[in-house]
């Protein structure tokens, strides 16, 4: 391209960051063709920003979903390399999540548009950007009620598509698959505030959650995720905030509570003016407007209608009243049935009640969120079908797929004379489409975001744009086509007009906007929020309002749940193969659907699992294999979003079925939003099976601690119980004798290292280096599985696939291991699920070192447990006796399988390896050396605490994992270290592991797991 | 089939009482090189069919990738290692029965042994190929290899593998090396009789041998010699091989019992491998007077003896999972007995541990038919034995969340089933090359020459 002429110049670090926005214009401008001949050219005179081998960082923001989290991405040689959660953004604070990691991959996705393409026949043809823009506009010159179907949007391009919209005289329907309508709507009717609420779930003392996914879905997982582990762990005072979730079906979200109340699908409001009720006690004058409402529900009614206990609502109530501050969370937008802006409406009544509005919940930080109705669409879908609109403009969605085929989306659409699709990869919608301009991807393209009143955070391209794709981003379309139809020709960019955006809401007594642009661009963020929370007033409802349990669609004999997936939302991440791969934090299931039903309700239909079902609703029918769960009630089945898709791409295409197909098209009558859980099923066995492609071996411990817990109250008492230790007294003795003694857990000190009688070899220089080690709290950790994702696209992790995964081959470095030890969903009852992520633990004393023949593996002076790629022979004797089971085997040359340019991600500091070669964690050891490097670099300082953060650690939303040099008695590793809870898997096994698990703390009595009868 | 039309009725312990003289031991063992029946041929053929199947799978799995395996995480070995053990358990009683009897002075080795070692020798040879097969990288097998290099790295002496390929290159060699000079001067015997091609073959290879005083008196002392330098590597190669379990710390591998155990089993399923040999030879070539009912009588109890110690070990695994009271020990062991692989270890317990009963009794080790058959279970309880050992042990080891299940590919049973056939070829080639019975050792026990019947030859 004509910019990397540019490029050889020196361009200082401004103008590189113009030319890398300007580029898809640039490039348009200049009628950029393919014909040219790429030749190899070193950089005569190197650009500024690029030295090669060392990265360059950006911050951008996060377009994934609408939490918009900050981000940083690492370029290596002008490639976007990895991407990272940016710790000064305001709402997300740092940590990313699975699908934030996923977006690279969409960046390189090879299923993206070559470029612009017009439909001639049933074939597409690729054009130039010059055609088919003037296609567009000689189209929209004459076209009869234009229509724009929008996803997602940032401030500035929302804007421009407003001013383009109206230009053209047309309209504009907002679409997002997962909407968080009823909560908006909920929070417009009872305060009359706009967007949808913050909440401040870390400050929360005690947490209800009525089936709202929070940590997978919602407004803002990844900051949740945080708000969640910080408010559940316990803190140095010893205390720890509960959580109690209320809901038919323990997600990801219901798998961290402490306690777990399966009430029956649709009674949340019910059950949240119940509990209101109580705590108003004789004053239901608390809940204003809503006091008769209050009187109208008590504990036995919603005990009755919830299929719970009384007791456990007034047992609720209680804790709710006294443990202040508390925050409940309605449901969210993975249980939408027919009442779900009541139950809400509710749920906002009841923190109304507890004081919590302005303490841990702000409905007036105007947080933005995924709101649009599903009642436009529907309206949409009509005005199609009739012909009104002769040309309609998708962007940013993908009605065709997730809209449930009742709606008929597809059927209207392909009556639209000319249809028009924005999208930058193949999916359902676009693959229907006349005309295609594939927009950017965000990690190419300018744009900014506002998750939140008064913050505003700026998308900046961190490279150009791919140069396999003939990509322009959609603001210099608009612009651009805007500028043929007025005819006036003076083409500003899109990049110009963010920060015209900007320019216009800065103020000039802050100092020159320049500077302000370049700091903004700098830090990828302005937070100019103000501190005061105003307390606000219930309003009298304006519509009438029922709290009755909504209707479900009969007839059959389970009620539906039907959810966004934690890896795939809606389904506009499952072209990914890292999350096509990543197991589900639920299920642990990979590349396939499934259907959740408890095992009391198979048994007793003669199901088992893998057993292909019929399910069957009055809306439509699918097979699907199914996959027992204890946390899912009886009566309830449960199917995940995200699969079944037919025109998405290589990796999304035939994988699962699309669990929309079984719901009707149906908006919830107040907020108008898509009700999901809204019909029962009956469940047929096909008596066919097929083996679940999981990953999980067995979700029991069998009591063998891998992950034990310590009960809240024993904390403080290590050492009054004989149990402490695991009851491994005998054991110590008889290594002692061998002179393996295993330094005591209890004390929490950190590993001995190197091990004595072993200061010989490359130990002997040992005495002075780090020694590198790990800490993950499991009382933070939720199972995200973010970590798993990180760690794939930082260390070159290859996917293997569904049938690779059936043979038990998964690649994957980080292992969530999820046991469950008290799971009952037939009453209120303590819920103990407990996550481990199992990586290599870098045993001082490794069983694998010691059995390699050529020292393919071994150890470093660092403490590090080395795998040398080149040195594998491939015998795979580590793997066997790895105790942890963290090796895993390249059996075929699984990154032959990478498409260009999806390899244009992989990180150039971490080799891709070969067939035939044993691999696992390496404690991000080049992260090691580069920091290493670095210091060396500055004057040989010492390298800093914290200095050095491995991918996982980088990702953990949750701040669950700790790394350092456990030498450095000041590191944060080694104070977290020595806590109490402290302790090593398998410890009896002497191999002085690295990695040091705290145990999770749990409010109920946990029976002390010894070796011992 | 009758050879010598007389005889005397009781020759007190002399074990082949129909072979009267020294010629008729040369022309019957000898008539075996000769000429080739169709049953010869035809299983020639199979078996050399099955070497192809065998290169061809192997050149599948290098082209395609390990992957083609049915191996996996947490089953990191699976049939090769099964096999491997398998054919190394069955070179142990071959050098046994030639080293360890010949020191013993046991009267009823002679006509077997040489069988038995060309088994050892080619079990040895199906053995050395599966280590290669299994790694993830043949070509670079070679650093397990001790060589001066540019890199100054050496093996790592402390892996077991290391210990193996030790193990079984000298045990490769020597055995081999035993073999031959054992064969010497049967092979200046049958360069006596032949002609063409093969007289040109046999002069090479059995050095110049004339039966001189001399070298009767040197190849006596190096015989000897190379026994007993045989002797402590019957009980090493298979204690090593243990010890590449041994020395893991997975459970139902970590134990003591693993060295004196696999020799038990080695010796076990090595003598039901020259059982399973011997019966055909004997019937083709028609040398029942040479290998007679004593001789698989004497062979017989070898087995029940190893068997009985086989299925101790077996016992005293489960007992000792029991009364270590150690929870994953424990559950290792029940899985194996009622675990996704019940099967595969009921089969080596029935097999190996029940099946031999039957070999208390008299009538059956005097059974040739019946030796046979129980010879075959032996084999495929041996087989199963250590399948259990190396899969059920891995699949369920520690980490819960990790277990796994572990089915082998196509290509794995082809190369399992190809080894036998790459095996079955060398063996049937050593049969047409080699007298399969020991001439010269017979001799030795036959009564001396009389004058009596004057004109026969020596």
């Amino acid at each position: 391209m004509d910019d990397n002429k540019n490029m050889q110049d020196g361009l200082k670090r401004r103008d590189f960051l113009k030319v890398l926005g300007v580029s898809g214009a640039g490039a348009t401008l200049t009628g950029c063709s393919t014909e040219e001949v790429e030749r190899l050219l070193p950089y005569v005179v190197a650009p500024d920003d690029i030295t090669p081998g060392v990265s360059t960082w950006y911050t951008t923001v996060c377009d994934g979903c609408s939490a918009q989290c900050g981000m940083w991405v690492r370029t290596r040689e002008g490639r976007a390399v990895k991407v990272e959660g940016n710790p000064n953004h305001p709402v997300s604070q740092g940590g990313l999540c699975a699908k934030g990691h996923a977006t690279l991959q969409h960046l390189y996705h090879p299923d993206r548009f070559p470029g612009p393409m017009i439909r001639e026949g049933s074939e597409l043809r690729q054009v130039a950007w010059e055609e088919a823009e003037s296609l567009l506009a000689a189209r929209l010159s004459s076209a009869q009620n234009p229509m724009l179907i929008s996803g997602r949007m940032g401030p500035s391009l929302n804007e421009l598509v407003n001013e383009f919209i109206e230009g053209i005289g047309g309209i504009r329907v907002s679409y997002d698959a997962i909407s968080d309508a009823p909560l908006a709507e909920a929070a417009r009717i009872v305060y009359g505030t706009a967007g949808i609420p913050q909440y401040d779930i870390e400050n929360a003392r005690f947490l209800l959650s009525f089936g709202n996914d929070f940590i997978e879905t919602g407004s803002s997982p990844v900051a949740h995720t945080k708000g969640l582990a910080r408010m559940s762990s316990v803190d140095t005072a010893g205390s720890k905030g509960r959580f109690v979730y209320l809901g038919s079906r323990l997600s990801l979200t219901g798998l961290n509570a402490d306690k777990w109340i399966p009430i029956r699908p649709g009674t949340e409001a019910a059950v949240a003016l119940a509990i209101a009720a109580v705590i108003a006690g004789d004053d239901p004058e608390v809940a204003g407007p809503y006091s008769n409402v209050l009187q109208a529900f008590n504990p036995q009614v919603a005990a009755q209608a919830a299929g719970v206990t009384e007791d456990a609502i007034f047992e609720l109530a209680e804790d709710f009243a006294s443990q202040a501050p508390t925050l409940a969370l309605g449901p969210g937008v993975g249980a939408h049935h027919r009442g779900a802006t009541a139950a809400n409406i509710a749920v906002m009544i009841l923190n109304h009640v507890a004081g919590n509005v302005g303490r841990t919940v702000f409905y007036d930080a105007r947080m933005n969120g995924a709101m649009s109705a599903y009642a436009d669409i529907e309206a949409t879908v009509n005005a199609m079908a009739s012909g009104e609109s002769d040309v309609v403009m998708i962007h940013g969605a993908n009605p065709v797929y997730s809209t449930p085929p009742q709606a008929g989306f597809a059927e209207a659409f392909a009556q639209v004379p000319f249809k028009v699709s924005f999208a930058s990869a193949l999916d359902e919608t676009s693959e229907m489409a006349d005309l295609i301009l594939p927009d950017q991807h965000f990690l190419e393209a300018w744009g900014d975001s506002s998750p939140l009143a008064g913050v505003f955070a700026v998308q900046q391209p961190v490279m150009q744009p791919v140069p396999h794709f003939e990509s322009k981003q959609t603001g210099d379309v608009l612009l651009s086509v805007a500028n043929r139809l007025s005819g006036e020709g003076d083409v500003t960019t899109f990049y110009d007009y963010v920060r015209e955006h900007h320019r216009s809401a800065h103020n000039d007594a802050d100092g020159d906007f320049e500077d302000a642009w370049q700091e903004l661009l700098r830090t990828g963020m302005a937070d100019t929020r103000s501190e005061e929370a105003s307390a606000l007033e219930l309003q009298s409802p304006e519509v009438a309002l029922s709290f009755e349990v909504p209707t479900f669609d009969l007839p059959g004999d389970l009620t539906l749940l039907v959810h966004p997936s934690p890896r795939f939302g809606a389904g506009e991440f499952s072209n990914s193969p890292w999350l096509q791969e990543l197991p589900d934090p639920v299920s642990k299931i990979v590349w396939h659907s499934w259907l959740e039903m408890n095992p009391h309700t198979a048994e007793l239909r003669g199901i088992r699992e893998g057993d292909i079902v019929t399910v069957t609703s009055p809306h439509g029918s699918l097979e699907v294999p199914v996959w027992l769960y204890p946390g899912i009630r009886e009566d309830v089945v449960a199917l995940a979003m995200g699969g079944g898709h037919t025109g998405m791409g290589r990796y999304a295409d035939d994988k699962g079925v699309n669990a929309l197909n079984l719901i009707p098209s149906i908006s919830e009558q107040l907020s108008g939003a898509l009700v999901t859980t809204v019909t029962s099923v009956t469940v047929i066995p096909t008596g066919e099976k097929r083996r679940l492609a999981t990953v999980e071996g067995s979700d029991d411990q069998h009591d063998r601690m891998i992950a034990p817990a310590v009960a809240l109250a024993d904390l403080g008492h290590a050492g009054d119980d004989e149990h402490e230790e695991g009851g491994h007294g005998e054991l110590r003795e008889l290594q002692g004798v061998g002179g393996f003694i295993p330094v005591p857990a209890d004390e929490g000190a950190p590993t001995a290292f190197p091990l004595e009688g072993s200061r010989h070899g490359l130990y002997a220089e040992a005495q002075e280096g780090p020694r590198w080690a790990m800490a993950i709290d499991l009382d933070k950790c939720t199972g995200c599985s973010a970590c798993v994702t990180a760690c794939q696209a930082e260390n070159n992790v290859p996917w293997v696939g569904e049938e690779q995964v059936l043979m038990g081959r998964e690649m994957s470095w980080v292992r969530i291991e999820r046991y469950y030890e008290q799971v009952d969903a037939t009453q209120a009852a303590d819920l103990d699920v407990r996550f481990l992520p199992m990586i290599c633990q870098h045993c001082g004393n490794a069983p694998c070192e010691t059995v390699c023949p050529v020292f393919a593996t071994y150890h470093t002076p660092e403490g590090l447990n080395a795998q040398v790629y080149n040195r594998c022979v491939g015998t795979r004797y580590c793997a066997n006796n790895c105790p942890y089971k963290v090796r895993v085997f390249n059996w075929y040359d699984y990154t032959d399988a990478v498409p260009e340019p999806l390899n244009w991600q992989w990180n150039p500091d971490v080799t891709v390896r070969a067939n035939g070669v044993m691999e696992k964690c390496s404690f991000c050891v080049q992260r090691i050396r580069e920091v290493q490097n670095r210091a060396a670099l500055e004057d040989g300082r010492e390298v800093r605490d914290h200095e050095v953060v491995p991918a996982c650690e980088q990702s953990c939303p949750a701040e669950a994992i700790v790394f350092g040099n456990i030498r450095d008695p000041n590191a944060r590793i080694t104070q977290v270290s020595a806590s109490e809870r402290t302790y090593r898997v398998l410890e009896p096994l002497n191999t002085q592991p690295a990695v040091n698990y705290l145990k999770k703390v749990t409010f109920h009595e946990v029976a002390s797991v010894g070796h011992e009868e | 089939m009758s050879l010598v039309p007389e005889g005397p009725t009781a020759r007190g312990a002399v074990p082949h009482p129909d072979v009267h003289t020294y010629d008729e031991v040369n022309r019957d063992v000898l008539r075996a090189l000769e000429t080739p029946g169709k049953g010869w041929w035809a299983l020639l053929a199979v078996a050399a069919a099955g070497v192809v199947l065998f290169f061809s799978a192997w050149g599948w799995q290098l082209y395609k990738g390990i992957g083609v395996s049915g191996l996996n995480s947490p089953v990191g070995w699976g049939v090769y290692i099964t096999t491997f053990v398998f054919w190394v358990g069955i070179a142990h009683s071959g050098t046994l029965i030639s080293a360890i009897l010949f020191l013993f002075r046991s009267p009823w080795r002679q006509s077997i042994y040489r069988a038995a070692e060309a088994m050892t020798v080619f079990a040895v040879m199906t053995a050395g190929l599966f280590p290669l097969i299994h790694v993830g990288r043949l070509w670079h097998a070679y650093w397990l290899i001790p060589y001066p290099n540019s890199r100054f790295l050496w093996p790592n002496f402390k892996s077991p593998l290391v210990w193996d390929v030790f193990a079984i290159t000298t045990y490769f060699t020597v055995s081999a090396t035993f073999f031959y000079l054992g064969a010497i001067p049967d092979i200046a015997a049958a360069r006596d009789r032949a002609t063409g091609l093969r007289k040109k073959l046999y002069q090479v290879i059995s050095l110049g041998w004339r039966g001189t005083d001399s070298q009767w008196h040197h190849f006596g002392k190096a015989y000897i010699f190379l026994a007993a330098l045989a002797t402590p590597l019957v009980l090493s190669v298979h204690s090593v091989v243990s010890w590449d379990f041994a020395m893991a710390i997975v459970p139902g591998w970590h134990a003591t019992i693993f060295a004196p155990y696999f020799v038990a089993g080695a010796i076990f399923s090595g003598v039901a491998m020259v059982i399973t040999l011997v019966v055909p030879i004997r019937k083709i070539f028609g040398l029942e007077a040479y290998l007679t009912t004593k001789h698989f009588d004497a062979m017989a109890k070898l087995c029940l003896l190893t068997s009985l110690i086989v299925l101790y070990a077996y016992l005293s695994e489960f007992f000792l999972a029991w009364y270590s009271g150690e929870e994953i020990e424990r559950t290792a062991f029940w899985n194996r007995l009622f675990g996704d692989y019940w099967w595969a270890t009921w089969t080596m317990l029935v097999c190996n541990g029940f099946v031999p009963i039957m070999l208390w009794f008299r009538r059956i080790r005097h059974s040739i038919p019946a030796l046979f058959v129980i010879s075959i279970f032996i084999n495929i309880g041996m087989w199963f034995e250590r399948y259990v050992i190396v899969v059920t042990s891995l699949h369920h080891e520690y980490e819960p969340f990790a277990w796994g299940i572990y089915r082998p590919s196509l290509t794995e049973m082809a190369l399992m089933v190809g080894s036998f056939c790459w095996f079955g070829f060398w063996f049937l080639l050593f049969t047409r090359l080699l007298p399969p019975i020991a001439i010269a050792e017979l001799k030795e026990v036959l009564p001396a020459p009389t004058r009596k019947k004057t004109g026969e030859a020596y």
